[in-house]
């Protein structure tokens, strides 16, 4: 053969391999960058729903208000102006309410005296807290705006309520939700790595070949079990056996999630570190054993060191399976966004609340990117464990030599 | 990108053209096992007919509405006031459908002593106000509410219609299908939920209601539903543009037609009274 | 310090080190057990609704009756989608890695940006193809931007499975072949992938598994509920099993009796993966042998 074309052949083998090298990295950076756009553009938004005002007479003295005492006056928690500074009580007005002051006739077939009609309801009636579209306001609107503030990081990630759909103003507080992930998922993966690497050395140390053929492939199948039957199968069989083990009102609880997911990651975190451990070669282990050490020293100080980035792997997939599950967690944990106290309450997952809220949220707007808000923060406890896990056996690595 | 969803569109079409009448059903999960049997008896009758159904929510469906992605939107509830202005914003107007009715039924553990509840007590409950059932007359057991999904069409009609627009309690159990919130009251003991009413089976009870402060405690059937007397009801839509009238107006035509009709009640959902 | 027979010491030791392989065999057949009792959950309810008709019929009477057909073609066309498309470049990935690139910086980062992408949620995954397959792309709700997706999703699985196998290629093999005077790619495709082959096969397992089940990645780039017919293009929407499953579990009025569909299908969704497995196993054999013959 041609040397020249050979050797460019050579080079071009190897240019195509690099370039199917960095398609991870590139598919990283894309959803970093995909994600990010829309996730902080969330923050400084306005805390009212977007195209909508609220405004109040102009006698009126509050000025600014809270999204939370918002959400307390739609509630009816907060009856009186009051309690913001005010006087009287507060009459609530929303635009469908128009209906109950006009006529269809007197707003007109397309809404075109609708405007004039808003403004004259807010300004005749001083105890009123009007909430309607900004495109329905009046160019000489007789009542008062007021501001609710905007969305920061600190009510972001410090709030305690997550409620995307009140109205007039969303409660985006995902302190409950990240609390919840966290909670769900490390139970999980103290259940499920012990176990998996138990199971993982006994198989590629101690078993015999017999038992070994049969296990591997019958836990490689179970890895395709689809996350809905889990989910299932957990609700029908966990749920109860936990509400009644444990004596509690309800068995939908997050040691339920970390359970179902410790299980669903098993097959993974034990095919891959089993993969692992067997290829250490053979005249290694052979060589400790000859040396006099028991199989035992032999596996811990041989067979596992050489396999730690092949455990390392199992751990981070197993944990990245863990986090991320959606549909079984979805149907076992309860999803109560409330700040849990011990592994024993109802949870709600992050990846749990974006399968369930995406698709009804409206494109665009500020539920929709506050979801992809929570897929940053996914994102960034993804990479926080995966740097943790490297940092951990890299380390390791070190005093071994 | 246009141009290649259009090419796409424009091959399929002169694939089929003179014999098929494509058409794309997009929405509510609520509406969507209905609205694929009526696709299917449907085309059963016109064999050149050929229609795609697929769920993912109000919300989704109204709003591919809006991108020209689907046909028909499948609604579990009225078209909001934003999605209709966005809609006109974009020189598009809707056409509205009401193709049957759907009941929901407050559905508790059948060990629960608890009978019926008022739409006030209710909304305590929900809310968070009452914790515990012997508040309502029941045992002492703590109360544990499960709910839709905030997403579902369902969450947002209790919402407005028992609750008078109140939030649910942060506390409030969410599942995300109708099928687990029964398995889950069937199997302890404090709870309550919604659910259409026909998923009603022997692992729940559903309780009477009344909405006229106590006077009349109404039980979900068939025939109250049907009669009005029971309250909580709700319409389920199809939203379509007017411009694309002539291709789907068969096809609804044919889901409020008696032989549609027939399918609802079928399907567990109440007919439209004539 | 007191001083202790070493006959006792070693009987000691063995004592530990035997309840200690005792316990890990336990824990590996409790899992196995685990397991198994899901597995046979899903058979015990599934298998009285598999038949011939089931698995080569439309679905019928609102999904209450007929088959799952055009759901098996569709997950079929969706797992040989993906895998035509995560399979070569990851293995490639995986060879640039483990066998061009020395250990440094970038190194280090591909590495690193590997383990990010398998760490990222499935959900994460069809967000991401939305956006960009189906919208930005203009695909739309179609077979290429779901399998698309769910390539990206295997990718990681592929990659890391394929340096594992690699890596337990003896490097002697390699100082041999380019002692002999072979380049590197011929040292790569006539020595190390042939005895690293078994393995990565693992990887194609592994992943073809993982794909086969997810709901998360397809439900907004290509799921639809109900097809009159089959698809005929890779821009068309498909049918899947899982999402057949979510869907057919979680919506419908009628429970009770599209309950027993749902479990046939997870039931053929295992099949699948059984078959998938059993052939992966054969050739996993098969290469071996060929390899110890050389």
């Amino acid at each position: 053969m041609n040397p020249f074309f050979k050797k460019f052949s050579e080079k071009f083998i190897e240019g195509l391999l690099m370039i199917s090298g960095t398609v991870t990295s590139l598919t990283v950076v894309l959803i970093v960058f995909f994600l990010f756009k829309e996730g902080i553009s969330v923050f400084n938004k306005k805390a009212v729903e977007e195209g909508y005002v609220i405004a109040v007479n102009k006698s009126n003295k509050v000025n600014s208000i809270s999204p939370e005492d918002i959400k307390n006056i739609f509630d009816q928690k907060i009856t009186s102006w009051k309690d913001l500074g005010g006087k009287d009580s507060i009459i609530l007005f929303r635009l469908e309410d128009i209906s109950t002051y006009f006529t269809d006739e007197q707003i007109g077939e397309n809404f075109e005296r609708l405007p004039a009609c808003i403004s004259r309801v807010v300004d005749s009636i001083p105890q009123i807290f009007a909430f309607f579209p900004e495109k329905y306001m009046d160019k000489n609107f007789k009542g008062k705006e007021i501001e609710a503030g905007k969305i920061s990081f600190n009510t972001f990630f410090g709030g305690k309520e997550w409620f995307p759909t009140a109205q007039p103003a969303a409660q985006l507080g995902a302190k409950p939700l990240i609390l919840g992930t966290l909670w769900v998922s490390l139970g999980a993966i103290l259940l499920a790595l012990p176990l998996g690497l138990a199971a993982a050395i006994y198989m590629s140390e101690i078993a015999k070949d017999k038992v070994r053929r049969v296990m591997k492939p019958l836990i490689e199948l179970l890895a395709g079990i689809p996350s809905v039957v889990y989910g299932f199968f957990g609700l029908v069989v966990i749920v109860p056996a936990i509400q009644k083990l444990f004596n509690l009102p309800v068995g939908e609880t997050g040691l339920a999630g970390s359970i179902i997911l410790g299980i669903m990651a098993l097959p993974t975190i034990i095919t891959i570190s089993e993969d692992a451990m067997r290829n250490t070669p053979r005249s290694m282990k052979e060589a400790s054993l000859a040396l006099g050490a028991s199989k035992w020293q032999t596996i811990c100080r041989v067979v596992i060191p050489h396999s730690i980035s092949g455990i390392t792997a199992a751990a981070i997939l197993g944990i990245g399976r863990a986090i991320g599950e959606t549909m079984a967690v979805l149907m076992v944990t309860g999803n109560a966004a409330v700040i849990p106290h011990s592994i024993l309450e109802p949870m709600r997952t992050i990846p749990a609340t974006i399968a369930a809220e995406l698709g009804e949220a409206p494109n665009g707007g500020v539920h929709y990117k506050a979801l992809f808000a929570l897929g940053c923060i996914l994102f960034v406890m993804t990479l926080v464990i995966n740097l943790t896990v490297e940092f951990i056996t890299g380390s390791k690595k070190y005093k071994k030599h | 990108m246009k141009t290649m969803k259009t090419k796409s569109i424009v091959i399929a079409l002169s694939l089929y053209a003179g014999v098929t009448v494509a058409q794309k059903l997009k929405g509510s999960d609520t509406v969507l096992p209905l609205a694929q049997k009526e696709a299917e008896s449907y085309m059963k009758a016109n064999k050149s007919a050929k229609i795609t159904v697929t769920g993912g929510g109000s919300g989704v469906g109204i709003s591919a509405l809006l991108d020209g992605t689907t046909d028909i939107a499948m609604s579990s509830r009225k078209i909001k006031m934003t999605e209709k202005i966005k809609l006109s914003d974009a020189g598009k107007s809707t056409k509205e459908t009401i193709i049957a009715q759907d009941a929901l039924a407050v559905v508790v553990n059948p060990a629960n002593k608890v009978t019926q509840l008022t739409r006030e007590q209710l909304e305590d409950i929900f809310t968070g106000k009452v914790k515990n059932w012997k508040e309502v007359g029941g045992d002492d057991l703590t109360i544990v509410v499960y709910s839709r999904e905030s997403s579902s069409g369902t969450y947002e009609f209790f919402k407005e219609h028992v609750m008078k627009n109140k939030n649910y309690a942060s506390s409030v159990l969410s599942m995300p299908a109708t099928g687990s919130i029964i398995q889950s009251i069937g199997q302890t003991k404090g709870a309550i939920g919604y659910v259409g009413f026909a998923y009603v089976e022997k692992e729940v009870r559903a309780l009477k209601v009344s909405f006229d402060k106590g006077k009349n405690f109404v039980a979900p059937s068939m025939v109250t539903a049907k009669g009005k007397s029971y309250p909580i009801i709700r319409p389920l839509y199809y939203y379509y543009l007017s411009s694309v009238e002539k291709n789907v107006k068969p096809f609804v035509d044919y889901c409020i037609s008696a032989e549609g009709q027939k399918i609802v009640e079928q399907v567990g959902y109440i007919p439209l009274s004539k | 310090m007191k001083q202790v027979d070493e006959n006792k010491l070693a009987k000691s030791k063995k004592r530990k080190q035997s309840l200690a392989f005792f316990m890990f065999g336990f824990i590996g057949f409790v899992i196995v057990g685990i397991l198994l009792t899901v597995l046979s959950f899903i058979v015990f309810k599934g298998v009285s609704v598999i038949s011939w008709d089931f698995i080569t019929k439309m679905p019928e009477e609102g999904m209450t009756r007929g088959g799952i057909y055009p759901a098996i073609i569709g997950t079929l066309c969706l797992v040989g989608g993906s895998m035509i498309f995560a399979f070569p470049i990851g293995v490639m990935a995986a060879i640039y890695m483990n066998e061009y690139v020395r250990d440094g910086i970038i190194k280090k980062i591909i590495k690193q940006m590997t383990n990010n992408l398998s760490g990222i949620p499935s959900i994460v995954f069809g967000l991401f193809g939305m956006a960009l397959f189906v919208n930005k792309l203009g695909f739309g709700d179609s077979i290429l931007a779901g399998s698309l997706t769910l390539g990206l999703l295997a990718l990681p699985v592929v990659i890391r499975t394929t340096e594992e196998a690699l890596k337990g290629v003896d490097d002697t093999f390699r100082h041999a072949s380019l002692g002999l005077g072979a380049t590197k790619w011929q040292t790569t495709r006539r020595v190390v992938l042939p005895i690293a082959f078994p393995n990565i096969i693992t990887g194609l397992i592994l992943s073809v598994g993982r794909v086969s089940g997810e709901t998360a990645p397809i439900l907004f780039t290509v799921a639809a509920y109900f097809l009159p017919k089959l698809p005929t293009s890779i821009f068309d929407q498909a049918m899947a099993l899982p999402y057949h499953l979510y869907v057919i579990s979680t919506s419908g009025t009628n429970i009770e009796e599209s309950r027993p569909i749902a479990y046939g299908t997870a039931l053929v969704l295992i099949i699948i993966v059984l078959l998938t497995n059993i052939l992966a196993n054969f050739l996993r054999k098969y290469f071996g042998k060929k390899v110890k013959m050389n």
